[in-house]
Parts: structure tokens; C-alpha cells; sequence
């Protein structure tokens, strides 16, 4: 109940002005008022369970209390229930109000009108009650605040402001390619570790490829960079990388684990498809394909259907293609339960997608180690409460138009059909169901005249336009504290606003319809240190394996501290000086010397910093699924690459990308959902910041007997068998396509092992299963 | 050799090597130079991966039970017309006194209904039983019941979900997969979580054994008993094409080139866990159909069980767990439907009678046999559904939904036996004397299976979740 005391305070100025302005009455005048009007009321209608007496009893209801002005303002379970001089932010009002069932007192009957207006005057005039000044009693309230606001800011990492960071000077001679290392290096001398050195090329241009498109190079595209030796060798390789479109295709991957994308399928209350969620994710390929800037990529996905200029409505799917839940039977304690936990996807995606908060945490009581009040969630909550879902058409203008208007004339038709029949009914006085067979010879004409004119256009249907789906508004209001979660136990309302820790005490209210629009400023707000720190948290995160936080959705107190915060900063204000461009932050991280070291394991530099926090090497790590199983098909020639468009079904089955997998939410619709978690796709049920990595016996199961490794082995190894190369040749390029690299003599000495004098193709089969099984194929180093 | 055999002597050398595997650790060597000392030596030889998740962990005090079957009855059972003996209902039969006037109950105009079925006392606790379950009757004097049980809310999919999650909606870790996540596996050769059901699946689907927001390893691996085929029981359990010499030679190559790269980047974490599930999914291939083929057991364990789908599901469920399984959970079904106990809406006689018969001898013959086998000691098994059903009538001849008060019985892993726990009222409806949360039955499993429900906790999106969420409590007043 501490929390509402910022509420007294903020209306405290409103009251005190409508106290003096509103009404005309003198002090005993609003006395008699009272005792007339009033007391009456509440004693007779409220008291029995309302009262000193009644708690005697124990029969107090809501632990509210109604028989003084004190107990009025502290009040019950709900919190207070009046507020001097503002009807609409009293509760007592809006139960006797009669609006809202759960809400609604006394439980016998409503009030009469007139009384009803008396408790609304009353209230008006600022709720007085002889012997006590309510505006002393406001003040005396409990005036702890439920968290030391400034401190926060203050102490708190990641809600200090973003100021300019200066770039640590380096005396030794370690190799420094731009600011990053500076940071790094600083760091890793702390500490007496020497970074490793650069990766060899090979290494490097197969890292490359592997970040910035999952795919391997192909072993020309090695050849022809070994072969450069100019300066800018790598930079070039970077920016062709950058500049393909499938870099989107990889990288909007990332972006859909943050928004626990799926094509529908999920669990009870929640299982019909998506079949349109992939314009969404479309819409993030190419946004990041076009790079457009990370702000407008935000307001896009917050507000897109509500901006003015770059209206769109497809991008906010990022809220859509998470879970709705509805209730399966009628029972409202579940109706309530499934809006609730759908409102908490919502809090809890947008909060930690954006801000790095866990706001859903609130949803029942302040956050425990967070400054993040159960108001900042209902004011989150009350946006997406004022937006709904509906499917809108997308895609160009013209097809659109053209569509709607042979939907008009089919329309216009049937009218000029019915109108007519209807007349005709009127006219002869027959009924309406048998005037056709009535009619006479010019009007059966003209009947079927017209149906033959429906049934030629019926058949003329123009290009059926795209169908998104999109948020849009539905509501203008704020919504109630739910008290312990429970939406159906209402607490003090909570105006639609930001957060409180970022947007200060005196944040504005949100207005405009559901406030989506306003919130999305609130989010590239420049002055709100979290967006920035975030994503170029999450981008360093996804190249290097682990952020420099590293728990990219957490920047709260029980989130990890940044190892390098103030590279953090350097690079969040570096990346907003630079139009807030991914691809220039791409090019900035992988441009520098950390990014290039090679990742080999050092005993001496394990035992100080075995966690590689430091990052005195690149961190080889495991590929996600996505980017193994399309080198795979890359490998073996059989890549479909096909751009965009609905999914593929089961992608196990198909050859095209894996980002063009159907994915179920809860990841058992689908046979292919299986394989996909097996290698740890993350589930869809919630927003994912970070892929788990985990080595089990199934998944050398898949590697070594299904089906899909099968074919990738008989494609690969039926043109090893057909080659008429030399046995030697065969072998070094197999190598440098799978793995770019050549072969040690042991490693060809292993497959001659393998397959004797004459292998046939089955040996090749195996052989080449083996090699697309092994380690280093799956393996980012 | 046979594979249990095979299996036995693995096991052997297993619990030999612990202590040399503990002692290379504190050299600082870790496990996989000693992984690949057995791949290079006999490739047959193996470790327990300390890396790997499912490897067993050390629980947070003594654990009564080792091992848990969840007999899963899906729909909700009625409890007064199965252990819940209430005569007064028949003394009252027709009247709707205020107890059991509750607002959630539908179309009660014929007030309470007696049972249909017959109630007898069994075994020394003299306990009441119903006459649909006449064999698991003789088992009373094992059996620990709960009368007091009561969830959130009565519809079936948040029920079931509250059952086996502890959360209404599906987007929390299975208790399956937490017991999992905080004592790792016994057995490396089989799925430490199996989920098993005849034909449907119960509603909510893999939510009820799935991993949600813990790491992939802890999901429970599912099974349809009906259509079950021993090598398909896992996916890609078996390759199609290749005779084991072979694919024993196939996976020698993987392992040497494997170990190339490995002495390449001369230590790397998940290579080493890499060279170790690979020498387990090949042994997998070959326990895992062992297990589930029951041919091999004896004519009077088979005529123990008799020969219902459900007691094929109980007979596996003893062979898993004989073999270190951790977590069983076989969910009942008959004709397909996925709340099979929810016939009693129309019909309490003809839909629990048939409920009832398909499952009553499995159940009986599964406490039986783990008891002679001397696994009943520490195995906990655990029968009931998501709710009850009420005493009054609904219609003519059902029962609706109740959530207010039911039954469900635990035997083994130390809980008392021949023991009732808690009461319903006087008609069964609600529980009123030693209530029990479905939250509390999670916390008093966990305990029983040597974790404490508040301390096995997971940190996902910011903060530490738990099975019980932030209730449950222990009720030691279970514990023999």
C-alpha cells in the first residue's frame, strides 16, 4: 500500500485547487452536508461490514473500513478508496457506481441516484468530515516512498545516464585496430593476460560468413580472399557480407528469439496458427537488410499502425505472434486468468525485449530487487488492455484497391438483386420467399440478367491482397491494479505511462488511444539509458556468444554487472552518433582486434579467466541449429535460397533456410519443432534472450540415423564417389568445403583407412556422413 | 551379450571408475582426456559425464524415494465414488444443503447423488474402497491416501497443467523435469523422464513433460503406449541401413576425427561432451528398445498385469525404473479421448466402471510387483487427477468438476502406509480438515525425493523460479 501514497501526492495540488474553486460552500455548509447527506448513507448501507464494529465482529470485509476519514485514505485490500476532490481515482465512487460487478457496493442493492450524486459532491468537495482538515490527514499519510528512486538512478548501473566515456590509453604493444580493444586491453593487463593473437585467415573469413549470413564460404570465396593482400582484405569481406541479403535472413533470427516468434500452434486456449506471422518476420529481414535505424525499428514494432509517416501495421506482429490466451470453459476466475497472463506476455516481451527490465515481475507486488512498482506493470498492462488483433491487408496499394472494389460491386449486385425481390414482394403482396416464382417475364429477366452478371464477376476475382497480423487500438482508459495478480480484484487505478526509474515522477500520462505511440518515444527517448545499452548489448552478445552483460534481458539489480560497462557506453552512444545503424555497429565490432583473435585454448590464460570475461580470445562456440543445418545443405549443393515468403512447413523436409521453418509455440505441433529444440531453438513461449547450448546423446542420434542426415550424406557422398578426380584431390576439397580448410596427412590418412582400395558408394555415404557429423562443422571457432 | 547384461557390467565399471573419474578431476584433467582414453582403448567403455546435464547430482538432504511414477488419471476421477466413502450422501440423497451449493457446480437440481457403486473395507487399515477398484482395494495397507486435496480453478486444461506444472498455463517446467534438472539421471543409457500414455495424449500435450525454460536435456522423452514400437520409441533411435559392426566402425571414424580437431584446439568443453554423447547415443540404440520390449518377462508377471494398454504402460514403467529411470509418468486414456475421466459429466456408472477396469489391475499388479522386487521401498507412486468430481448430481447420472476437495493416493518412497491424510465434508465435496494444495503435494514429492522445494530453483527472465512458485508447503505428516 506504499505506493499509493505517490497517487495522494500527485492529486494533492488538483484537490486542493477544485477545493477552492469548485464549490462555493463554506466550510459548515460542507459540514451539514456531510452529517445529513453522508453519514446517514454509509452507516446504514455500508457500516454492517465496513466498520470499527464490524472488524469487533469479524465481519469486516476487503480489510476496508469506511467509519472514519483516516481509514477511508489508508484504505482496504483495494488500497484507498477516496481521494478528496477527484472522483475518478476514487474507488468508493466508482463502486457505489454500480459499473463494474466485481466492484460494485453495497452488495444489496445500488444506491439511488441522488445519493450516488451526494457521495460524487461530496467527494468533490473535498470529502470533508467534521473535527479533521483531510488535507493534513493526506499528508500525514504514509509518505514512504517504496523505493529510494534517486539512489537507483544514481547507483545502479544501467539507469545511469549515458554520458561520453573517454577511451583508455594502451602503453604496450598489443595489436589495437579501434577503440574496442582499448577497453579490452585495458582490462586484460589488469589482469596480466596478453590477448591471443589474430586468427589465421582461413579462421577468419569462415567466422565471417558464419556470423554475418550462416553459411560457410565457399572455397573460391577463401581462395580469393587469402589472395588479397591489401589492407582492407577483411573490411571488403565485412561489407560484401553486409550487403547480402541474407544477412537479414540470419540475423533477423536472432531478433524473432527476442520475439519468441512462432507461426501460431500453442497450447489450450491458444492453438489456432498464425498463418500471415510470417510478414512479420519477413519485415525483420529486410528491416535489417535495409538497416533501417534501430529507433524507427522499434517504434515500428511498438506503434507501426499508429505513426503518421512510415504508417505500417506489419511490424507490430512483434506482439501478435506471441501467445493470446482464452479461457476454455466460461468460468471468469480462468476468463480472467488467461487476459492476465496474456497482458503479462505482453509487459513481460515489450519490457525485456526493449528495456532489459522484467517488469513482469510486478504483476502481483512491487518488484523484489527492481525499482519497478505494480503501477508501472498496470500502466504497461492498460496499453496492450486498449489494443487488440486484427488481420489487415498488406501489400501494394493497387491490388488492394482493386480487390475492395470487385468486393463492392459483388456487393452492389446482390443488393440491386434483393432491393428488387424485396420491391416486387411489396408490390404483388406476396410473400417474400415466393415472389420469384411469381414474377413476370420482364423482371425473370432482369433477374437472371443480374445473376449472370454476379456469377461472371464472381469468377473474375483480382489478385487477392496480403493479410498481416497487426495491433491496432481498441480503448482510451486506464486499468486497475489487479490485486495478487488476480484481475478480478481491483486495486487503485494506474495511469497508462513509462516506468517510473526512467521516466521520473513526473512522467506524462499517456492519451492517445491505447498510448502505444507515446510509449514508443518513451523507449528512443534519448535520455532513457536502457535501449541503446540493450540492443548493442544483444548485438555483442550474439557475436562474441555471451554480452558484456551477460544476461541481455535482465539490466537490473539481479541481472549480471557489465564486464565493460564503460565499452557499453562507448559503443550505445557511438551507435546513436551513428544514426542508431546496426550494420554500422557490425562493422565497428567486427573490425576490431578482439573480434579477430583466434580462439585457442591457452592453459596459463584458462586458469585466470577460464569464463573468457576478459575476452583474451574469440569464445568458439556451437552454431545455432539454423545456421548448422543450412551449411549442411550449403555443403552439399542442395541450399534452396529461395527469399522470403510463407514458411516451408516442415523444414526438415524442405531445402530452403531454416528461418523458413513452420515453428510451433510450443514446439510439438510439428515434427520439425522436435529437431529444431533438440538443438536448442529456443521455445516461443516467451521472449528468449540468449540460446542454451546443450550436448546430448539425441542429438548424435539424429546425426548418425535420420533421415535428413541421410540425404545430406548420400548428396555429398555420391559426388565424392562420381568425382574423377584424384583420390588425394577428392579429399582436400572436401575439406575445404566443408570445413574450409585443407586436411592434415592424418586426417587423409584416416579416410584412406576408411575406404580401402575400391570403395563404392556406400563407403563415400558413410564417409560423408561422418564428416558433416563431426564437431567442426557445427563448431564457430 | 545380451544388453541388460551388458548393461549390468557397464554399471559395474561405471561406479569403479567414479572415484578414478573424481580423482583426474582434482588433478585439473577433467573427464575428457578420460573420455578419450576409452575411445582410443575400448570403445565400449564409459563414463558418467560430469559436463553432461543429465549427470546425477547430489540432492539436498536423504532422499526417501529415488524414483517416482506418476499415475496420471486425466478428467478428473470422482472421489466419492472411489477411496472418499461418504454414507451421508445417500441420507441425504436428493437435498442440496448449503455445503454443496456452490456457484461453479452446473445444472445440481437433483441434488446429491449417491454413489452407484458398492463400498467394502480392505486390508488391516480397514479401508473404505468402491467396488470398481477391487484390486487395487487389496493394496490399501501400501497405500497413503490424501483426502483434502484441492486445486485453482475446475476446467480441465489449467487443471491438469496446475497437476504436473504448478502453474495454471503452459509455460512452466513439468515437475518431471525439475526432479530432473535437481538429481540428474540414473541411467545414461535411457531418458531420465519417460511420459508415457495409450493412445491420446493428455490435454495440454507436451507441456506435461516438457522442459519449458529449463535446458533441453530435463524434457521428458513421450511414448504412446498403443502404437508403441520398441526402436521407434526415441526419434532416430535406429538408422535404417546399418548393421551395428558397421555403425560401431562409423562411429570410431567420428570419434578419431573428433578427437583431431579436440587435440587441435587442445581443450574445448563442448567437444569433450560431444565425444561422450556420441559413445551414449550409440549405446542407446540398443537399451532403450530393451526396455520397452516386455517379451522377455515371465508368464506370471504378465498375468499379473493382464493385458490392458494401461497395465502395458505399468509393466514398462517397473522395467524404466528398474533400470534407473527417474521419472515415469503414465497418463490414463481409453478410446482416444484426452480427459478420459471427464465421461463422468453424463454418466458416473458407465464411465467410471470402464475407467476403472481398464486400469485397476495394472495399477494393483505395478504396487505388487515393485513391493517383490523390493523397489516399493524407493519408489514413489503417485495416482490421481487434476480434480475431483462432486457429490451432487449433475443432470441425471453425472458429476461435475470439483475442485473444492479430492482424492489422490501416494504408495512407497517412504510416505506411511495403510494411512489417510486430511478430509473432505461430511458429502465429500470440499476439503475441510488438513488441506492440501496441489502446490503442497509438489513440495512433499520433492522432499520425499530428497529436494527442498524452495532451494531447487532455476533463474530465468530475471528471476529464480520454482516448481511451487511461492507457495507449497511440506506435509510430514505423510512421511512413514
Amino acid at each position: 500500500m506504499i505506493k499509493k501514497t505517490y497517487f495522494i501526492f500527485f492529486y494533492l495540488f488538483v484537490s486542493i485547487v477544485k477545493l477552492y474553486s469548485d464549490n462555493n460552500l463554506d466550510i459548515e455548509d460542507k459540514v451539514l452536508f456531510f452529517e445529513e447527506r453522508i453519514r446517514p448513507v454509509l452507516a446504514q448501507k455500508c457500516f454492517s461490514c465496513h466498520s470499527a464494529e464490524a472488524e469487533k465482529k469479524g465481519k469486516l470485509k476487503a480489510g476496508l473500513l469506511l467509519d472514519s476519514p483516516q481509514a477511508l485514505i489508508k484504505g482496504g485490500d483495494s488500497g484507498s478508496v477516496l481521494v478528496p476532490g477527484d472522483i475518478s481515482m476514487s474507488l468508493l465512487y466508482e463502486a457505489v457506481l454500480y459499473k463494474d460487478e466485481d466492484m460494485a457496493m453495497p452488495p444489496k442493492g445500488k444506491l439511488s441516484d441522488g445519493q450516488i450524486k451526494d457521495i460524487k459532491d461530496w467527494i468533490l468537495m473535498g470529502a470533508p468530515w467534521p473535527g479533521n482538515d483531510m488535507n493534513k490527514l493526506i499528508a500525514n499519510t504514509d509518505d514512504e516512498e517504496p523505493y529510494d528512486w534517486e539512489k537507483f538512478r544514481k547507483e545502479h548501473w544501467s539507469f545511469k545516464s549515458l554520458s561520453k566515456v573517454s577511451i583508455p590509453k594502451i602503453e604496450n604493444e598489443i595489436k589495437i585496430n579501434n577503440p574496442i580493444d582499448n577497453f579490452i586491453i585495458e582490462k586484460l593487463s589488469k589482469s596480466d593476460i596478453i590477448p591471443n593473437s589474430t586468427a589465421s585467415k582461413n579462421i577468419l573469413i569462415r567466422r565471417a560468413y558464419l556470423t554475418l549470413i550462416g553459411i560457410p564460404p565457399t572455397p573460391d570465396e577463401v581462395l580469393n580472399f587469402l589472395n588479397d593482400n591489401s589492407p582492407n582484405a577483411f573490411s571488403k569481406v565485412v561489407d560484401k557480407l553486409l550487403a547480402s541479403k541474407h544477412y537479414g535472413e540470419k540475423w533477423a533470427r536472432h531478433w524473432l528469439d527476442v520475439a519468441r516468434y512462432s507461426d501460431g500452434h500453442g497450447g489450450f486456449g491458444d492453438n489456432k496458427a498464425l498463418p500471415n506471422a510470417w510478414r512479420y518476420r519477413d519485415w525483420v529481414v529486410n528491416a535489417l537488410n535495409e538497416d533501417i535505424p534501430y529507433d524507427k525499428f522499434v517504434t515500428q514494432q511498438i506503434a507501426g499502425d499508429l505513426l503518421d509517416e512510415d504508417k505500417n501495421p506489419v511490424p507490430t506482429g512483434f506482439f501478435v505472434v506471441g501467445p493470446t490466451y482464452t479461457s476454455d470453459g466460461g468460468d471468469p476466475e480462468a476468463k480472467a486468468q488467461a487476459l492476465a497472463e496474456t497482458l503479462s506476455d505482453r509487459v513481460d516481451t515489450f519490457s525485456r525485449a526493449f528495456l532489459g527490465m522484467t517488469a513482469a515481475c510486478a504483476r502481483c507486488h512491487d518488484h523484489k530487487f527492481d525499482p519497478i512498482t505494480t503501477q508501472d506493470y498496470y500502466a504497461l498492462a492498460g496499453i496492450f488492455k486498449n489494443t487488440r488483433i486484427s488481420d489487415v491487408k498488406v501489400g501494394n496499394q493497387q491490388i488492394i484497391d482493386t480487390h475492395n472494389s470487385w468486393k463492392k460491386a459483388i456487393d452492389d449486385i446482390n443488393n440491386n438483386i434483393n432491393s428488387f425481390l424485396d420491391n416486387e414482394s411489396k408490390r404483388l403482396k406476396i410473400n417474400r420467399k415466393q415472389i420469384e416464382k411469381s414474377l413476370d417475364e420482364k423482371s425473370k429477366k432482369k433477374i437472371v440478367a443480374l445473376r449472370d452478371e454476379l456469377e461472371g464477376l464472381k469468377n473474375r476475382e483480382p489478385q487477392k491482397p496480403g493479410s498481416a497480423h497487426a495491433l491496432n487500438d481498441s480503448g482510451n482508459s486506464d486499468m486497475h491494479i489487479a490485486l495478487r495478480g488476480d484481475l478480478r480484484k481491483k486495486g487503485e487505478i494506474a495511469p497508462r505511462r513509462f516506468i517510473e526509474i526512467v521516466g521520473g515522477k513526473s512522467r506524462p500520462k499517456y492519451s492517445i488511444g491505447s498510448g502505444r505511440l507515446e510509449l514508443a518515444k518513451s523507449v528512443i527517448n534519448k535520455n532513457n539509458p536502457l535501449t541503446s545499452r540493450v540492443i548493442v548489448n544483444r548485438i555483442w552478445g550474439w557475436h562474441f556468444g555471451n554480452g558484456i552483460v551477460r544476461t541481455p534481458s535482465n539490466f537490473g539489480v539481479i541481472g549480471e554487472q557489465p564486464t565493460h560497462p564503460e565499452l557499453l557506453d562507448w559503443m550505445a552512444l557511438n551507435f546513436i552518433d551513428n544514426g542508431w545503424s546496426i550494420k554500422k555497429l557490425h562493422k565497428t565490432i567486427m573490425m576490431s582486434a578482439t573480434w579477430q583473435r583466434n580462439s585457442q585454448y591457452k592453459q596459463s590464460k584458462f586458469e585466470v579467466d577460464g569464463d573468457n570475461k576478459l575476452l583474451w580470445r574469440f569464445q568458439p562456440k556451437k552454431l545455432e541449429v539454423e545456421s548448422w543445418r543450412d551449411s549442411l545443405l550449403s555443403v552439399t549443393d542442395e541450399l534452396d535460397l529461395k527469399f522470403g515468403g510463407a514458411p516451408d512447413g516442415e523444414i526438415i523436409n524442405s531445402k530452403r533456410r531454416t528461418i523458413y521453418a513452420t515453428i510451433s509455440r510450443t514446439g510439438d505441433k510439428f515434427k520439425s519443432d522436435n529437431f529444431l529444440r533438440l538443438f536448442d531453438f529456443p521455445a516461443a513461449v516467451s521472449t528468449s534472450p540468449k540460446r542454451a547450448s546443450s550436448t546430448v546423446p539425441q542429438q548424435y542420434l539424429f546425426m548418425l540415423n535420420s533421415n535428413f542426415m541421410n540425404q545430406r550424406a548420400q548428396a555429398l557422398g555420391r559426388s565424392l564417389f562420381e568425382s574423377k578426380d584424384k583420390r588425394n584431390d577428392i579429399i582436400k576439397d572436401v575439406y575445404q568445403k566443408l570445413y574450409s580448410r585443407a586436411p592434415e596427412t592424418r586426417e587423409i590418412e584416416l579416410a584412406y583407412k576408411w575406404l580401402g582400395d575400391n570403395p563404392n558408394v556406400e563407403s563415400w555415404n558413410l564417409y560423408a556422413q561422418v564428416l558433416l557429423s563431426a564437431h567442426e562443422m557445427i563448431q564457430l571457432r | 551379450m545380451k544388453f541388460l547384461e551388458h548393461e549390468l557390467a557397464y554399471r559395474k565399471a561405471t561406479l569403479n571408475q567414479l572415484s578414478r573419474r573424481e580423482a583426474l578431476m582434482k588433478m585439473g584433467s577433467g573427464f575428457g582426456s578420460l573420455g578419450l582414453a576409452s575411445l582410443i582403448g575400448n570403445s565400449n567403455a564409459s563414463q558418467i559425464s560430469t559436463n553432461s546435464p543429465l549427470a546425477p547430482k547430489d540432492p539436498h538432504f536423504e532422499p526417501r524415494a529415488k524414483r517416482i511414477i506418476q499415475l496420471f488419471m486425466p478428467g478428473g476421477p470422482s472421489q466419492v465414488d472411489t477411496f472418499d466413502y461418504k454414507p451421508m450422501i445417500a441420507k441425504h440423497a436428493g437435498k442440496r444443503p448449503d455445503s454443496v451449493n456452490r456457484k461453479t457446480l452446473r445444472n445440481t437440481k437433483m441434488g446429491l447423488m449417491p454413489s452407484p457403486f458398492e463400498f467394502k473395507q480392505y486390508g488391516q487399515s480397514g479401508k473404505w474402497v468402491s467396488d470398481i477398484f477391487p484390486n487395487v482395494a487389496e493394496c490399501v495397507d501400501d497405500i497413503c491416501f490424501v483426502h483434502s486435496m484441492h486445486t485453482d480453478i475446475p476446467e480441465h486444461a489449467g487443471g491438469i497443467l496446475m497437476s504436473n506444472l504448478g502453474a495454471l498455463q503452459p509455460n512452466r517446467p513439468s515437475m518431471g523435469s525439475w526432479l530432473l534438472y535437481g538429481l540428474g539421471a540414473e541411467s545414461q543409457n535411457l531418458p531420465g523422464f519417460v511420459a508415457m500414455s495409450p493412445r491420446a495424449q493428455p490435454r495440454g500435450k507436451l507441456a506435461n513433460w516438457g522442459n519449458a525454460f529449463l535446458p533441453g536435456a530435463y524434457a521428458g522423452s513421450y511414448v504412446n503406449i498403443q502404437s508403441m514400437k520398441p526402436d521407434a520409441v526415441i526419434s532416430d533411435l535406429k538408422n535404417p541401413n546399418l548393421d551395428r559392426a558397421t555403425q560401431r566402425k562409423q562411429a570410431d571414424l567420428l570419434g578419431e576425427l573428433n578427437k583431431i580437431q579436440l587435440e587441435r584446439m587442445e581443450k574445448d568443453q563442448s567437444l569433450e561432451s560431444s565425444i561422450q554423447a556420441m559413445e551414449m547415443a550409440f549405446r542407446m540404440q540398443f537399451s532403450v528398445p530393451d526396455v520397452f520390449n516386455i517379451q522377455s518377462e515371465s508368464e506370471e508377471t504378465k498375468k499379473l498385469y493382464g493385458d490392458s494398454e494401461f497395465a502395458k504402460g505399468c509393466l514398462i514403467a517397473r522395467r524404466l525404473v528398474e533400470q534407473g529411470v527417474r521419472v515415469v509418468q503414465l497418463n490414463h486414456s481409453i478410446d482416444g479421448y484426452d480427459i478420459a475421466w471427464d465421461t463422468g459429466h453424463g454418466d458416473i456408472k458407465g464411465g467410471h466402471s470402464k475407467l476403472a477396469h481398464a486400469c485397476d489391475q495394472g495399477i494393483a499388479a505395478l504396487l505388487k510387483d515393485l513391493k517383490g522386487r523390493g523397489l516399493l521401498k524407493d519408489t514413489l507412486v503417485v495416482w490421481g487427477g487434476e480434480f475431483g468430481r462432486a457429490p451432487t448430481s449433475e443432470g441425471a447420472k453425472g458429476r461435475d468438476h470439483d475442485h473444492y476437495g479430492y482424492t489422490v493416493w501416494m504408495a512407497g518412497g517412504g510416505v506411511k502406509s495403510g494411512f489417510s491424510y486430511g478430509a473432505t465434508d461430511e458429502f465429500g465435496l470440499s476439503a475441510v480438515h488438513n488441506r492440501m494444495h496441489v502446490h503442497d503435494l509438489h513440495a512433499t514429492i520433492l522432499h520425499l525425493m530428497g529436494l527442498d522445494h524452495e532451494k531447487l530453483t532455476y533463474r530465468y527472465s530475471g528471476r529464480d523460479y520454482r516448481l511451487t512458485d511461492v507457495h507449497g508447503r511440506v506435509i510430514h505428516d505423510l512421511f512413514a
